[in-house]
């Protein structure tokens, strides 16, 4: 892994970054329980430096966590560019109704099971994913655009060409935190991933974020 | 100006909603397809006109987009359709509505201030009417148009996951036309066809609803009946095996009689795989034959 990236984002730089997500990842944990009654815990989140070549192999050594998981992925572009990803334990999507609660148990039992599963994961992810970056969008005063969310199974063709559709020539900033539903124990990695097009622009926007403060 | 005409002329629907939900904008494709003019529904709440829509799924993603700004996505696959608009016959299908593919999103005003929601509607019943015949294709055997191999054996794993969860009992009947060979022989490959198709809709029509009755290779089928035990298994492969033999098949003004030997096999919970349960079932055929066709026999205990 590319361990000297100051000359990419100062160590200043992160720290900005770092606080800025606290607050974001906080505000994005207090509106889902009292918007929309999704209770999440989100750990203190890391960032990192990568290339964006390293990432197949972090993604794998984080998702030893569980030993199948699943993967809802996101791009979003604007100013602030790059792809949510949201990793799960594998077959989860069931446990997830119950914290969805839509009094909807009926049409579930319908459907067959990995129809449902891909429904719910995509609507936690695109909920997830879009909290927390949208929160982070808000302090940086820019808005984004998404695309749908992917729901991935790792072990499957579907794995093998999201991960081949990383450049390996860029590098990326990669902000990570590890979430936990309170109802329901399940728990997971939420990955905000910044192309390096949009580095530059995160770096003024971080200096223009601390300018009120100094 | 320009864009008040394209957001007429554009041959998607477009709703702007304000915070309550009430309509703030509502496009030409809107009042085609909704038979509701812009004038009637403007500055009336939504669920007024469209009650449906005020389901959890609905208001959460709503309240997201207004929350976060980030966008909410109702594919057709999952949601089929979020306005009950009447579909045009595409390709023969026979949809009751419209299917949708629609995307809810964020408007801001100049200090990036979320205020309103917009709604985009997109037909897409042509793709899902595609969509359903590829469907179709791919999961059932091409002449008898029972169901295929490859889709039994996906029932079998979801069947299997489900007994896992629920520990709900399920079995399965694997059937063979005895002699059929000596059937393309004697009578040509197009009575064999013939035999094939007519055996399969015997069959199809004794069934119930819910379970899924397969070609599983040549002259061989698999039946799967979920919440049945061996012992109802056996009864309903007992009522079929009769049913066949009684049965006179006739093929270009020749009378023809054919019987069948089946296998039966209930799912126990030591057994690790679902292919555990086809195997036992392919045991028990194996027997039926040997012993002498025509025959029902059960899994060893």
């Amino acid at each position: 892994m590319n361990t000297d990236s100051s000359h990419i984002f100062s160590d200043e730089e992160k720290d900005i970054l770092q606080e800025i997500m606290n607050i974001a990842f906080g505000n994005a944990t207090a509106d889902l329980g009292e918007v929309i009654d999704i209770y999440v815990e989100l750990s203190a989140p890391s960032i990192q430096i990568l290339g964006i070549g390293d990432i197949p192999d972090y993604l794998t050594d984080r998702m030893k966590l569980h030993p199948e998981t699943s993967i809802v992925a996101q791009n979003f572009w604007g100013d602030f560019k790059g792809y949510g990803i949201l990793v799960l334990p594998n077959r989860t999507g069931r446990s997830l109704i119950a914290i969805l609660d839509d009094g909807e148990p009926n049409d579930f039992e319908m459907k067959p099971i990995a129809g449902q599963e891909r429904e719910v994961l995509m609507e936690v992810g695109n909920i997830l994913i879009g909290a927390c970056v949208g929160k982070v969008c808000e302090l940086l005063n820019t808005f984004v655009t998404y695309t749908p969310p992917q729901v991935i199974h790792e072990n499957s063709n579907e794995y093998s060409s999201f991960v081949d559709s990383f450049d390996p020539s860029q590098t990326a900033i990669l902000m990570e935190t590890v979430f936990r539903f309170k109802a329901i124990d399940i728990n997971g990695l939420l990955l905000v991933i910044t192309s390096q097009e949009a580095i530059e622009w995160l770096r003024k926007a971080l200096y223009e974020f601390m300018e009120p403060y100094e | 100006m320009i864009f008040d005409q394209i957001f007429d002329m554009i041959n998607i629907g477009i709703i702007i909603i304000d915070k309550e939900l009430k309509v703030y904008k509502w496009n030409r494709w809107m009042e085609i397809h909704s038979k509701i003019p812009a004038e009637k529904i403007t500055g009336f709440p939504l669920f007024s006109f469209f009650p449906d829509l005020n389901n959890p799924r609905f208001l959460r993603n709503f309240k997201s987009v207004l929350t976060f700004g980030n966008f909410a996505f109702f594919s057709q696959k999952l949601h089929q359709y979020l306005f009950p608009f009447q579909a045009a016959n595409s390709l023969g299908s026979n949809f009751k509505y419209m299917r949708q593919s629609c995307t809810m999103g964020p408007l801001r005003d100049d200090n990036n201030v979320i205020r309103y929601a917009y709604i985009m509607v997109q037909d897409v019943t042509d793709i899902a009417a595609y969509e359903q015949k590829l469907l179709e294709m791919s999961i059932r055997d091409g002449l008898t148009g029972v169901y295929n191999r490859r889709y039994f054996e996906t029932r079998l794993e979801e069947e299997f996951e489900r007994h896992k969860r629920y520990t709900r009992p399920f079995s399965i009947i694997m059937q063979d036309i005895d002699h059929f060979k000596k059937v393309n022989d004697t009578y040509g490959h197009p009575c064999g066809d013939y035999i094939l198709k007519a055996f399969a809709s015997m069959i199809v029509s004794s069934i119930r609803k819910v379970d899924i009755f397969a070609r599983y290779g040549g002259e061989e089928f698999c039946c799967l009946l979920p919440e049945t035990r061996l012992d109802s298994a056996m009864k309903l492969a007992e009522f079929l095996r009769k049913k066949i033999e009684r049965n006179i098949f006739i093929f270009n003004n020749t009378e023809i009689r054919i019987t069948i030997s089946q296998g039966i096999a209930e799912l126990k919970t030591e057994m690790g795989a679902a292919e555990a349960l086809l195997r036992e079932a392919d045991h028990a055929l194996y027997e039926a034959k040997e012993s002498g066709r025509n025959k029902v026999v059960k899994m060893k205990d």
